[in-house]
């Protein structure tokens, strides 16, 4: 049984990961993610790349929602803005990691934009502000022929890293891997620093936070400039994985999807952020994997069955909802408790 | 290790042993399936989503057709088919994965997929593996391009085909000096717009007069300003692309009331029979072009009473067999006519193999699923009828002869 961390100094209260067995777990961690397209299929890369990809925006949007308290739900629609920034930079041949950050940067400049009427609203009218972006830049996907390619959509040229091209989702799974890393571990950092608090207070009471003397145009306009930026990133980087792209990808349903993601996951956490990103991308392919399995024996299973796949999603979520409101990073919590006081009871 | 432990496990073992399984569930395995001589029809369709009205229909005549092939002929070249569909949702992130994981786990040969979205994002991984011929219900313009998406080939017309085909119709059976105007009503979908412009050119060569061109949401319900200007364009016909039923019988019942004799026209995925007959009084006069015979009318089409026989007996609770169904039953056709080819060859089934066959199918009989000939050089079938719903027998009956566009 473990029952505590002695620490020392201010260096080791600081650090991200301060007791050995998380720095150990971390780097087993880091190796397992490095070798993992050596031993799967292109299947489990491509869910992986997906999975990566997820965590980015989902991660953008927590730091909106979940650690500033705005709510937004045109979070696709600057996903749609950084894949379609990407796919213009990239046919005009800027490096693939300029084009990263163009894309993440013209998003972040949108999200400001967006970011304005939080100044004066909060809640569910907020959300209804930022719906309306959603719906507005879907319009301009649509319809702005000579950059987005209109409904037809776009293709986005292959990633190029250092003249190496990435041609295929093992390759840009090296590209997605350490840009997801970057980012959760830039965001976990993040919420140590003066900004990061500062978005905290704000969610929690931000006229308490304005009498404590922070600027909440600043912050607020900052907050939606970052959970953009990490939008934009995310939206450049499923535009080369996927190589082409339609407005119709950046749908409500999008925004809906990292919305569930961060509250099953936990809002206001980084690893709450991840867990959801996984369960939301995984838990459709477990799903679909077992009626595949059934079909081998049944083959009509996969008409009967394919509809209950969306019925039994829908109902994990409510029952995480209902059961544990704070998301599976709770579970983990209570799970890694269980292992740290085990053979005693949490 | 004491051997007491093995009986008397941890947690941590437990969960040390389900995540060891776990990944071992998660290594290749692959090679055992790819090496038993079967070979493999791969698919997404959209069994659910908003397209599940056509995806089950495209599921079951695709493994039917595999199923019938086998029983009638021992599969393809001595090789028996082995259909593999999983649902797509009618998402392109579940469609791709669909793919991915088919094409990881059985690297079929061919591989049916869901949608333009799915065809556009996955073509250039099929075009880089370079194995794997591709379709899918899309029929966009853009995608039959043997230049640009070599390895993908449509069981149909385009979208701009089948406009071409209803104004050629319009232009044979008009009379006198004046050609008879035409309105567009479109959906605001990449699917809605696709043919647009590619109709309009046709009219103009016709000197068919667009009189009116609309765009809608996808399922609009009130449409009443948009008859209203149908009303004061006053078209003989009005060609309604992007929709499977609604707002269809709503413009058409807004229509009538308002006293306009405009003929309603549709394209293949609203001309199923169910959908015409779903659309109530609505569907008198309606007229659309179909690429494919339906399956009452099996007079000289062996093909067609083929699915006939077969659908009745393998699935004796289907009272009718959509159109979604015999455009599924076609590409397991020409898959299979494709694969035939080459293996007939000794080649290998790679895509290029599989590319040459397929543009070297010319005066192709499907056994009269198609009313003509079929050559697949363009990648697509670019000819159609057009039918017209009858009311009193509630079928859809010819209005045309079979009609070739260039």
């Amino acid at each position: 049984m473990r029952i505590g961390d002695f620490r020392a100094s201010y260096a080791q209260d600081e650090a991200l990961w301060p007791t050995r067995v998380q720095q150990s777990c971390l780097v087993a961690l880091a190796v397992a993610l490095l070798m993992l397209p050596l031993g799967v299929n292109g299947y489990v890369v491509g869910l992986a790349c997906m999975v990566g990809i997820h965590c980015i925006a989902a991660a953008g949007l927590n730091i909106m929602t979940g650690y500033t308290g705005l709510i937004s739900l045109g979070h696709a629609a600057f996903m749609g803005v950084g894949c379609y920034a990407a796919a213009w930079a990239a046919q005009r041949g800027v490096p693939t990691l300029l084009t990263l950050l163009w894309a993440g940067g013209l998003a972040a400049l949108l999200g400001i934009v967006v970011g304005l009427p939080s100044l004066r609203i909060k809640g569910l009218y907020l959300a209804v502000a930022t719906l309306a972006m959603q719906f507005l830049l879907v319009y301009v996907f649509r319809e702005w022929d000579s950059v987005t390619g209109g409904v037809r959509g776009v293709n986005v040229p292959n990633a190029h890293i250092l003249g190496f091209e990435l041609l295929n989702d093992q390759r840009m799974y090296y590209l997605i891997l350490p840009v997801a890393a970057l980012m959760l571990v830039g965001a976990r950092n993040l919420f140590r620093t003066r900004v990061g608090r500062a978005f905290i207070a704000i969610r929690d009471k931000d006229i308490s936070a304005e009498v404590l003397g922070i600027d909440l145009l600043h912050y607020k306009l900052a907050s939606f400039a970052l959970g953009s930026f990490y939008a934009g990133v995310a939206g450049a980087l499923l535009g080369y994985f996927y190589r082409a792209m339609t407005p119709e990808y950046f749908t409500l349903q999008l925004s809906i999807f990292y919305l569930a993601a961060i509250i099953v996951g936990g809002l206001g956490s980084m690893l709450g952020t991840i867990l959801g990103a996984v369960f939301m991308t995984l838990v459709p392919e477990i799903l679909r994997a077992i009626v595949a399995l059934v079909a081998q024996w049944a083959p009509r299973a996969t008409e009967v069955l394919s509809p209950m796949q969306q019925l039994v999603f829908g109902l994990l979520i409510m029952g995480f909802l209902v059961f544990e409101p704070h998301g599976l990073l709770e579970i983990w919590r209570r799970l890694r408790r269980s292992f740290h006081l085990w053979p005693f009871r949490s | 290790m004491h051997n007491a432990d093995l009986f008397n496990p941890s947690r941590r073992r437990i969960v040390g042993a389900g995540l060891g399984a776990a990944g071992l569930s998660a290594l290749p395995m692959h090679a055992a399936l790819a090496q038993t001589g079967e070979l493999v029809v791969a698919a997404a369709p959209p069994i659910t989503g908003v397209f599940a009205f056509a995806g089950v229909g495209l599921h079951q005549g695709l493994g039917d057709y595999c199923d019938w092939r086998n029983q009638t002929k021992g599969g393809v070249a001595g090789r028996k088919l082995r259909y593999i569909g999983e649902d797509s949702g009618y998402k392109m992130d579940q469609a791709m994965s669909v793919f991915k994981k088919l094409m990881g786990a059985h690297k079929p040969p061919v591989f049916y997929g869901d949608s333009t979205a799915w065809a556009k994002a996955a073509s250039r991984e099929v075009s880089q593996l370079g194995s794997t011929l591709t379709s899918s219900p899309s029929f966009a313009s853009d995608l039959a391009d043997p230049k640009e998406v070599p390895y993908y080939f449509m069981a149909g017309p385009t979208y701009t085909a089948m406009g071409e085909i209803l104004l050629e119709y319009i232009n044979r059976t008009s009379r006198g000096a004046t050609k008879p105007a035409v309105a567009i009503v479109y959906s605001d979908t990449e699917f809605g717009r696709d043919p647009i412009a590619g109709i309009k050119a046709k009219a103009q060569a016709l000197q068919i007069p667009v009189v009116q061109e609309i765009v809608t949401k996808p399922g609009a319900v009130d449409v009443s300003s948009e008859v209203a200007k149908l009303r004061r364009s006053k078209p003989d016909f009005v060609i309604f692309h992007g929709y499977v039923l609604a707002p269809i019988p709503e413009f058409i019942k807004q229509m009538r009331e308002a006293g306009m004799s405009t003929t309603p026209m549709g394209t293949i995925w609203s001309m199923d029979q169910t959908t015409v007959g779903a659309m109530g009084a609505a569907a008198q006069g309606w007229m659309g072009v179909m690429p494919y015979r339906y399956t009452f009318d099996t007079k000289d089409a062996p093909t067609m009473q083929a699915i006939k026989d077969y659908a009745a007996r393998a699935r004796p609770d289907m009272k009718y067999v959509p159109l979604f169904y015999t455009h599924g039953w076609l590409v397991g056709m020409i898959f299979s006519e494709v694969m035939e080819r080459v293996l007939k060859a000794g080649k290998p089934l790679t895509g290029p193999n599989m590319k040459a066959a397929l543009e070297s199918i010319d005066n192709w009989d499907t056994g009269g699923l198609t009313g003509l000939l079929v050559s697949l050089k363009g990648h697509q079938i670019a000819s159609g009828r057009i039918y017209a719903y009858n009311a009193e027998s509630k079928l859809m009956e010819p209005a045309s002869g079979w009609i070739k566009t260039a």
